[in-house]
């Protein structure tokens, strides 16, 4: 989907639950630190903006440099959020629904459980 | 780029101040300050120093309401290529500091300021101030008026007014200065460059051009010097002119900076009254200015120079406008209006760090950033401003010098909020800790879920680390060591799960590191490792268990925990800190302990230096220690300390010296970690991973501690070991008592407790007593006598089996059994000396000494089995009837016999009712398991006191003391005891009762009077007294000694054999010889012989012992010394005259029959005759007495042989 992303669900209490590097490109490191600290700072973003809009998928509400931030929030105000650096939106909302749906699926069997972690996990490789 | 800038910057007069001479940096920094204070002076405050010489170019100056601002750089700054396009970035005045007590020659001061100020060309005035001269300095400093100012020595306050005079004065300067310049500009044109403008030569066409672009942009310059000047109004005109003429010429680049200082304008002269109508147009003009300066932007010159800076400034300019400007009404302060005006922001700070891509100069992007984290931090976004911060950080650390580092370190500090990483000592008030004291320990376990959730939100731990890694660095760098540590330490603590061994031991070389630049004794407020948290209270050993006193009792321990006959209540013992209520009781003086728990999760070896419980009050002395902690380790350690002054106390935690820095470790922190833990919520839980146990509920009791108590300690003379006894054995011990503490006791009792209670034979209350009080230091020796228990079924068992598998004779059955000495002790009642003491609690405490009598019972000397065996000697038949016991007993009809012979016929003694002698043994059947030798005593006390040869015990009983017999190991004995034997005078159907009543047969309903129940109670009361009266004694060896406990198997043997023992016979018989007294058949000297072949007339005595009367048959009988009856068969020796069989009488009850009848003795010799009866009609009681249930059954009732001795007559 983009040579560089970095998704991340963060749940209400801000904490980070799930994290992955899904870009086909290749991965350092300090890239990768860098890419939290982006989504990081686009929670302040997202807190404010998530409250004037009544739409789930809030697309590019962050960037920096060549890193575009998008996020979709659960009515659970867990926030989905995607760091990319193409703008594919369709492709972007689409993988969003996808995942929210597998992420209710799974936190309905409880997420912490080990297999449905690895599960989900292996799910959202796959839609890369 | 240049920071702090805002769209009032336009309007804003640069002064560099500059220290002249020496200036120490504080005496600088106040003087600075002083001058900030007056960065903008009214026009009205200046006029008195304005003179205006021509005609001023400030037609619309508001004299009333205007003013001059001013800007002041402490060291200057380089002067600016774009000075020409922003007036306002030169340095239009230049002001000295001197301060004179350390630059005592004022004429090089000045020299020295005059030379600097050569730096600032467009520098329009110049002064040096010179603060604090002397009197000499006064008066030479007087003659240079025109550049030196002198502030005599004075009060703040009027140094204050002083300068402000003065700053009045140089604003009236700089605005007669600018008047001039103006008026000189619009005659002449001057030349404005930028280094924007191309160098190359100008077409005809363009000469034009330039010419009115020349003029829009001296118009824009003019309109600057109005901003300066406080002309707003003027500014605008001059600045329309411009724009119109920059539009004209395409002079983007000055068009943009024409608006921006028209906007300025606009915002001077509306200051105060900023609404939605104005923050629109400012919004509007200013993204023009924006678009303006983008447009100006030109290809070829990019490399070199581009207006890139001031589209970014402008953005910033805006973006702080929106930030800053807008609560002044109430709609803008709404939340829709809020959240829209942040978004305005966000973009425009956005697209500002965006265009930072863009700068050339890393200086400018530095300042980008700063200035883009502000806002942020502004607007409330802190993660954005971290975000921002961080990337200043980085930008600072690639300098790599280091000012940079220190810098970066202390950006990098203020981002530790946002990413929650923060140093304790940053944390003035956490919520966390805002309930340190009292009892909020306790609840900590009943956190709720969210708060511990807020404790550990925003768990990013990449994030975290990656800061604290930086943090680190530049500390490193900047050669803060103590920034170091702590950083090191928290990513230690907080990260060990996440980082591998080697980075784990990198971190713990980093602390030593940072330590060895410390000094020693240095404190940091965040702890490293180890994890410690609190592990338990020991409870007071038991020879300091403290009892509340209460005190209108005189048994004070009383009603105080523990109740219940037990020491330890099941409750208590399970989990000993599991009451919430606990309350622990500490005394001055006396050391306490703590255990704490150490756990080092990480892959080297720890070496904490020293650790010590931690008390803030002060009352409390700790004692450190010194702890190694392998890697991946837990340990539970004592940490001791004497409390030294009453009240309560609390332990927050301990103090930690490891890794070279001291550090206080809260045990809230880490309990809270490990809730975290337990709910998933943090990385690891330090414990577990070390393999220690499982998260405990610890509640932490609240301590108080009292004034000084009395402490007794004991110890038994002869060694603290267990004493071994045999069953049975009795032997005295000495305890001895010591009061160890520092008052006296003075009040004190024993008391026992525990199993076999009854072993103690004799407490020495008043030994105890008599010594109080017991003086500190002083001693006392109980003296205690102690009787071992029987033991028990149970005891053997397990023993037993002890035994067999190991050699020693199981301590742990003994420990159970063992009873307890309960020494209650208290000192004085009242502590008159203290008062407040008494009001806390009106009474000290008093103590309790448990002291468990260490008794091994070894299985002795045990009775297998009591029988009461009785053997007849059949009576001889003579003249009288035997008499009664009591009779018998008639010491007057005694004659002087042998003692011994005597004692035979105390205990020998005719049955009165069987009419025979009779004698009685309890057969006590005794063994031997142990592997000693052991003599039993037999002994009986006797009643009567006549004996004056038996030997007489202490109660004035005389005993009777048998041989005593020995029984070898592993052997057993039979010990025979003669019996007085006795038996009830009546057989009537009480003794039955009870059969009766429990077999619910024939007669169930028949209730006992209350004579039978007497006759009952008599007959145990007997059997109890028989049973009192016969001790049996053991030796062993030389010191054991003991007696056996018999009394219940000897009770059950008697109470089996007790009918036919006990019990009369319903009949008795009797024989006597019926002879005249006056035949003179006497000479044979025995009365109680016949002759042979002489007629022998005898009768028989049919007693009934019953209370009804008894019909019955009865039948005589005679048998020789073979056993051969003689009066009937063939070979029959004895004739006889009367009825000897089928006799049918009837006996009246308690009464005599007799029956008359004569024997003819054909040959002498030993005869016996036997009387027998066939009870007719027999009754229950005598059914049951002969124990036979058919009422068909006859009754056959036999009398005691009486032997007849025939004697020849030749």
């Amino acid at each position: 989907m983009a040579t560089t992303a970095s998704f991340i669900i963060v749940s209400r209490n801000d904490i980070p639950i799930y994290e992955a590097e899904v870009g086909s490109a290749t991965k350092r490191e300090d890239a990768a630190q860098l890419h939290q600290f982006v989504l990081h700072a686009a929670l302040d973003i997202v807190q404010d903006l998530a409250w004037t809009t009544s739409a789930m998928f809030l697309k590019n509400i962050d960037r920096f440099n060549d890193l575009v931030v998008s996020v979709y929030v659960t009515a659970g105000h867990t926030r989905l959020m995607l760091l990319h650096d193409s703008r594919n939106d369709d492709g972007i909302k689409s993988f969003f629904q996808e995942v929210h749906e597998l992420y209710i699926k799974v936190n309905f069997l409880q997420l912490g459980c080990s297999v449905h972690v690895l599960v989900f996990h292996l799910s959202i490789v796959e839609k890369n | 780029m240049e920071p702090d800038v805002s769209i009032e910057t336009s309007c804003m007069i640069r002064i560099a101040v500059l220290p002249v001479g020496t200036v120490p940096a504080s005496v600088l920094r106040d003087y600075f300050s002083m001058f900030l204070r007056h960065h903008t002076i009214p026009l009205a405050a200046i006029s008195s120093f304005y003179t205006e010489h021509q005609k001023s170019p400030f037609a619309h100056q508001p004299w009333d309401a205007g003013s001059i601002r001013f800007k002041f750089l402490l060291g200057g700054a380089p002067p600016s290529p774009w000075e020409d396009f922003q007036s306002n970035r030169k340095i239009l005045a230049v002001i000295g500091i001197c301060h004179c007590p350390s630059t005592p020659d004022l004429d090089s001061a000045v020299e020295q300021f005059t030379a600097a100020c050569k730096n600032y060309s467009s520098a329009l005035v110049q002064r040096c101030f010179a603060f604090c001269p002397c009197d000499s300095q006064l008066e030479d400093g007087g003659k240079k008026e025109d550049v030196l100012r002198l502030f005599p020595p004075a009060d703040h306050q009027t140094l204050d007014i002083h300068l402000q005079t003065m700053m009045q004065e140089i604003a009236a300067s700089l605005l007669m200065d600018f008047e001039k310049w103006v008026l000189k500009a619009e005659s002449a044109g001057t030349i404005l460059k930028t280094p924007l403008d191309s160098q190359a030569s100008l077409s005809s066409e363009e000469v034009l051009k330039a010419k009115k672009r020349r003029l829009g942009r001296a118009q824009k310059t003019i309109g600057d010097y109005c901003l300066l000047a406080g002309s707003p109004v003027d500014a605008s005109a001059h600045y329309s002119t411009a724009l119109e003429l920059a539009r004209l010429t395409g002079d983007f680049f000055w068009y943009a900076g024409a608006l921006e200082g028209s906007v300025c304008a606009l915002l001077m002269d509306r200051v105060g009254h900023v609404d939605v109508v104005l923050e629109d147009e400012v919004k509007y003009q200013y993204n023009n200015v924006i678009l303006h300066y983008r447009k100006s932007f030109i290809q070829d010159n990019a490399q070199r120079v581009s207006p890139l800076s001031f589209e970014l400034e402008a953005t910033l300019k805006l973006a702080r406008f929106l930030c800053s400007g807008t609560d002044d009404t109430a709609f803008k302060s709404s939340y829709l209006c809020r959240s829209k005006l942040s978004k305005d922001v966000v973009e425009l700070l956005t697209n500002a760090a965006d265009g930072g891509k863009s700068l050339i100069d890393v200086n400018d992007r530095l300042v980008l950033f700063v200035e883009i984290a502000r806002l942020f931090g502004t607007l409330g976004y802190q993660r954005k401003a971290a975000f921002f911060s961080r990337q200043v950080a980085q930008l600072y650390l690639q300098q790599d010098n280091k000012f940079a580092a220190t810098s970066a370190m202390q950006v990098l500090a203020m981002t530790t909020k946002a990413y929650r990483v923060q140093s304790k000592a940053s944390v003035s008030d956490p919520p966390c800790t805002k309930k340190q004291t009292g009892p909020s320990h306790t609840d900590s376990g009943k956190m709720h879920h969210h708060l511990i959730v807020s404790l550990f939100e925003s768990q990013w731990s990449t994030l975290q680390m990656v800061v604290l890694r930086e943090i680190l660095l530049s500390a490193v760098r900047a050669g803060d060591p103590l920034t170091a540590w702590s950083a090191a330490a928290r990513l230690l603590r907080q990260y060990y799960p996440l980082i591998t061994p080697a980075g784990q031991n990198g971190l713990a070389s980093a602390l030593n590191n940072s330590a060895e630049r410390l000094p020693s004794g240095t404190r940091s407020a965040d702890p490293a490792l180890p994890f410690v948290r609190l592990h338990s209270f020991p409870l007071h050993p038991s020879q300091m268990d403290i009892i509340k006193r209460s005190p209108a009792r005189e048994d004070w321990w009383a009603g105080s925990a523990p109740s219940g006959p037990f020491i330890y209540t099941p409750f208590s013992k399970g989990e000993p800190n599991d009451n919430s209520k606990q309350e622990l009781v500490w005394i001055v003086g006396e050391p306490v302990q703590v255990l704490v728990e150490l756990a080092n999760p990480c892959a080297f070896d720890l070496r904490v230096d020293s650790m010590y419980l931690t008390v803030h009050s002060g009352s409390f002395d700790a004692f450190p220690i010194s702890v190694d902690l392998p890697p991946n380790s837990s340990k539970v350690i004592t940490l001791s300390g004497i409390p030294t002054s009453v009240g309560p106390i609390t332990i927050p935690g301990c103090t930690v010296h490891c890794f070279g820095v001291i550090t206080e470790h809260h045990f809230r922190d880490v309990d809270n970690l490990l809730l975290g833990a337990a709910q998933g919520l943090v990385l690891s839980d330090p414990f577990r991973s070390c393999g220690s146990a499982k998260l405990r509920n610890l509640s932490v009791p609240s301590i108080s501690v009292v004034p000084p108590l009395p402490l007794l300690v004991s110890h038994v003379v002869g060694g603290d070991g267990a004493i071994i006894l045999y069953e049975g054995e009795i032997r005295d011990i000495w305890i001895s008592l010591a009061n160890a503490g520092t008052v006296p006791v003075e009040q004190a009792h024993i008391s026992l407790s525990g199993k076999n209670q009854d072993s103690i034979i004799s407490i020495p209350y008043e030994t105890l007593k008599s010594v109080l009080p017991l003086k500190p230091g002083a001693e006392v020796i109980l003296p205690l006598t102690l009787k071992a228990w029987q033991l028990g079924p149970m005891d053997f068992e397990i023993g037993g089996g002890r035994a067999a598998t190991s050699g020693s004779t199981g301590r742990q059955f003994k420990n159970a059994s063992v009873p307890t000495l309960l020494i209650h002790y208290a000192g004085p009642s009242t502590d008159s000396e203290d008062a407040t003491i008494a009001k806390v609690s009106n009474l000290p405490p008093g103590r309790r000494l448990v002291l468990p009598l260490h008794v091994c019972v070894l299985p002795g000397m045990s009775l297998v089995k009591a029988r009461l065996l009785s053997m007849e000697i059949p009576a001889h038949i003579g003249d009288g009837h035997p008499k009664p016991v009591h009779e018998e007993e008639d010491p007057a009809s005694e004659t002087v016999e042998e003692s011994d012979r005597k004692m035979e016929k105390r205990l020998v003694k005719i049955d009165p009712y069987r009419g025979s002698w009779g004698l009685r043994f309890l057969e006590l059947e005794l063994s031997n398991p142990t592997d000693v030798v052991f003599e039993i005593g037999v002994s009986v006390q006797l009643d009567g006191t006549d004996d004056n040869n038996l030997p007489i015990d202490q109660d004035g009983n005389s005993e009777y003391g048998y041989p005593k017999t020995r029984i070898d190991r592993d052997y057993s004995a039979r010990v025979l005891i003669p019996l007085e034997h006795f038996k009830l005078p009546v057989l009537d159907d009480s003794f039955f009762m009870r059969e009766f009543c429990n077999e619910g047969s024939t007669s169930s309903s028949r209730s006992p009077s209350f004579s039978e129940k007497n006759t009952k109670a008599e007959l145990n009361a007997s059997i109890k007294s028989l049973i009192s009266r016969i001790k049996v004694r053991w030796q062993s060896g030389r010191n054991s000694s003991g007696e056996l406990n018999i009394k219940d198997a000897v009770h059950t043997a008697l109470q089996t054999s007790v009918m036919d023992v006990l019990l009369p016979d319903p009949l008795t018989f009797g024989f006597r010889l019926t002879r005249d007294n006056s035949s003179p058949q006497q000479e044979s000297g025995s009365k109680d012989s016949v002759l042979a072949n002489d007629m022998a007339p005898m009768e028989v005595l049919v007693r009934n012992n019953t209370k009804e009367m008894i019909k019955m048959s009865l039948g005589i009988s005679c048998r020789d010394v073979a056993g051969e009856n003689c009066i009937e068969g063939g070979k029959s020796t004895v004739l006889w005259a009367g009825v000897l069989n089928g006799i049918t009488m009837e006996v009246p009850p308690l009464q005599e029959s007799k029956h008359s009848f004569s024997l003819y003795f054909l040959v002498p010799g030993e005869y016996t005759l036997v009387a027998a009866a066939v009870i007719e009609d027999a009754n229950d009681v005598l059914r049951a007495r002969a124990k036979t249930d058919s009422p068909d059954e006859p009754i056959y009732c036999r009398g005691p042989p009486f032997h007849v001795r025939v004697l020849g007559t030749a």
